[in-house]
C-alpha cells in the first residue's frame, strides 16, 4: 500500500482504502477500497478537494524511497542477533513475504 | 564502572525530577474507587485540566486506541467506562513525558500500543485498551534511564554497538539493571496496578509474571513485531526473541501471524501519520 498525492494518480491504480472526504469531520466514505481508479474519479475527487489516496502496491517511484532489496537487507540485519532461533524467524519468513508482496514482487507469494 | 544496583535505584527514585503522574489522575484513581461518586463528578475532575482532557481525546481517536468519535470526556467516561479513561489519561501523561525526549521512542510506542491493540482483538481478549496502555508504557524505563543516568546513557548506546548486544544487556552491564526494571519501580512509585506494572517489568522475560503472563505476552510479541517492521527507534535496533511461553500462551499460529502483520502495516501508517499530526 502507498499513500500517493492525487496529483501523481493514474487509471488502473486500485485503491487500497476507502476515500472520504476531506472537509468531512464524520469520515463519510466516498469510494470504497478495491476500486480501480478512472481519469472520472480523479477528476471527481478533485472536485472534492482530495488532495491523497491510498493506492494498492507501490505504484509510484518516490525520491528516497528504499528499494526492495535494501528493505530486505535492513530486516536482516534486524534480526543478526536471533538468526538461530526458530520461532523469531518465523516473523522474518512473514516480513519478508509481505515485503516482497507489496513491492509487487510476484516471488513472496 | 557499574553503579552498585541499590545505589542506582536511590538515583533514579529519591530524586525531584523523577516523572510525577498529574494531581488530576490520582483525584481520578481515588474518585472511581469511591462507591459514592459519579460519572459526572470524575468528568469534571478531567475536564478540569484541558491540556491533558484535550490529548485524552486525541489519544482515543488515535490508531493505537481506535474509537471513533469521542467528543467529550462525559461522552468518553460514558461510552468507554472509567478504566478506559483513566487508562488514557495515563497513557497521555506519559506520550507528554516521552514527546519531550525521544521522537523515535514516542513513534515506537504508540506502534506497539498499535499492534498489542491488534492482536488482543485477534485473540477476543477482554480489557483490550488496559493491554495498548501497558503496551504504550513498556519502555517507560528508557525514559528514566535517559533523564537520570545521562552519561551512562552514551556508554550503554556505545557497549551495545560495539558488541552488538541488546540495549538491555548493555543496561545490565553499565548499570546493574535493565529498562524493564527500572520502570517496573517507577510502575511501583505511581502505584500502578500489576496488570500494567507487569508487562512494563517482564516484557522480556514472560515467565516472570505469575499473575498476568498472557498480557505480558501480548506486549512482548507486539514488541517483536515494530521491531522487526522496523517502525520508530525505541534505541535498540536488534528484534528481541519471542519467547516459546509467549508463543504458547497465546496460542499463536504462523497463520494468525501472517494476518496481524498484514494489519499492523496498515496500522502503522496511521500511526505514522498520528504522531506527525500530535507534533504540529
Amino acid at each position: 500500500m502507498q499513500m500517493i498525492p492525487l496529483h501523481l494518480a493514474a487509471e488502473g491504480m486500485v485503491l487500497a482504502r476507502e476515500v472520504c472526504r476531506s472537509d468531512s469531520t464524520s469520515n463519510v466514505p466516498i469510494c470504497g477500497k478495491n476500486v480501480m481508479i478512472t481519469s472520472e474519479l480523479i477528476r471527481r475527487f478533485d472536485l472534492m478537494g482530495i488532495k491523497s489516496l491510498y493506492v494498492k502496491g507501490r505504484p509510484i517511484v518516490q525520491e528516497g524511497q528504499p528499494s526492495l532489496e535494501t528493505m530486505l537487507k535492513d530486516l536482516d540485519c534486524r534480526f543478526n542477533i536471533v538468526r538461530n532461533d526458530h520461532l523469531t524467524m518465523k516473523v522474518h519468513e512473514i516480513y519478508t513475504a509481505y515485503l516482497k508482496r507489496s513491492m509487487g514482487d510476484d516471488c513472496g507469494n | 564502572m557499574e553503579i552498585r544496583h541499590n545505589d542506582l535505584k536511590q538515583v533514579i527514585m529519591d530524586t525531584k525530577t523523577l516523572p510525577t503522574l498529574p494531581g488530576v489522575i490520582i483525584r481520578l484513581n481515588a474518585l472511581s474507587e469511591d462507591e459514592k461518586s459519579t460519572i459526572h463528578e470524575m468528568a469534571n475532575i478531567v475536564t478540569s485540566d484541558q491540556v491533558l482532557s484535550a490529548r485524552i481525546l486525541r489519544l482515543a481517536n488515535s490508531p493505537s486506541y481506535g474509537f471513533n468519535r469521542v467528543s467529550t470526556i462525559s461522552n468518553a467516561m460514558i461510552l468507554l467506562g472509567v478504566n478506559v479513561v483513566k487508562s488514557l489519561a495515563l497513557s497521555s501523561t506519559f506520550l507528554e513525558i516521552m514527546e519531550k525526549n525521544s521522537l523515535g521512542l514516542w513513534e515506537h510506542s504508540l506502534g506497539v500500543a498499535a499492534a498489542a491493540n491488534l492482536i488482543a482483538r485477534k485473540l477476543a481478549m477482554p480489557e483490550c485498551e488496559e493491554i495498548a496502555t501497558a503496551a504504550l508504557l513498556h519502555d517507560i524505563g528508557r525514559i528514566v534511564i535517559g533523564l537520570k543516568c545521562s552519561k551512562e546513557s552514551e556508554q550503554i548506546i556505545q557497549l551495545a554497538k560495539e558488541k552488538q548486544i541488546y540495549l538491555s544487556e548493555a543496561e545490565r552491564q553499565v548499570l546493574g539493571a535493565d529498562h524493564a526494571e527500572i520502570g517496573g519501580w517507577l510502575a511501583k512509585s505511581w502505584f500502578l496496578p500489576e496488570k500494567l506494572s507487569d508487562p512494563i517489568s517482564f516484557h522480556h522475560d514472560v515467565t516472570l509474571s505469575m499473575n498476568h503472563r498472557i498480557k505480558v505476552s501480548v506486549v512482548q510479541v507486539a514488541d517483536v513485531l515494530v521491531k522487526a517492521s522496523g517502525f520508530g527507534d525505541s534505541g535498540d535496533n536488534h528484534v528481541p526473541r519471542i519467547q516459546q511461553e509467549a508463543w504458547d500462551a497465546l496460542g499463536m499460529t504462523e497463520l494468525l501471524l501472517a494476518e496481524i502483520i498484514e494489519e499492523l502495516e496498515e496500522k502503522l501508517i496511521d500511526v505514522k501519520n498520528f504522531s506527525i499530526e500530535m507534533q504540529t
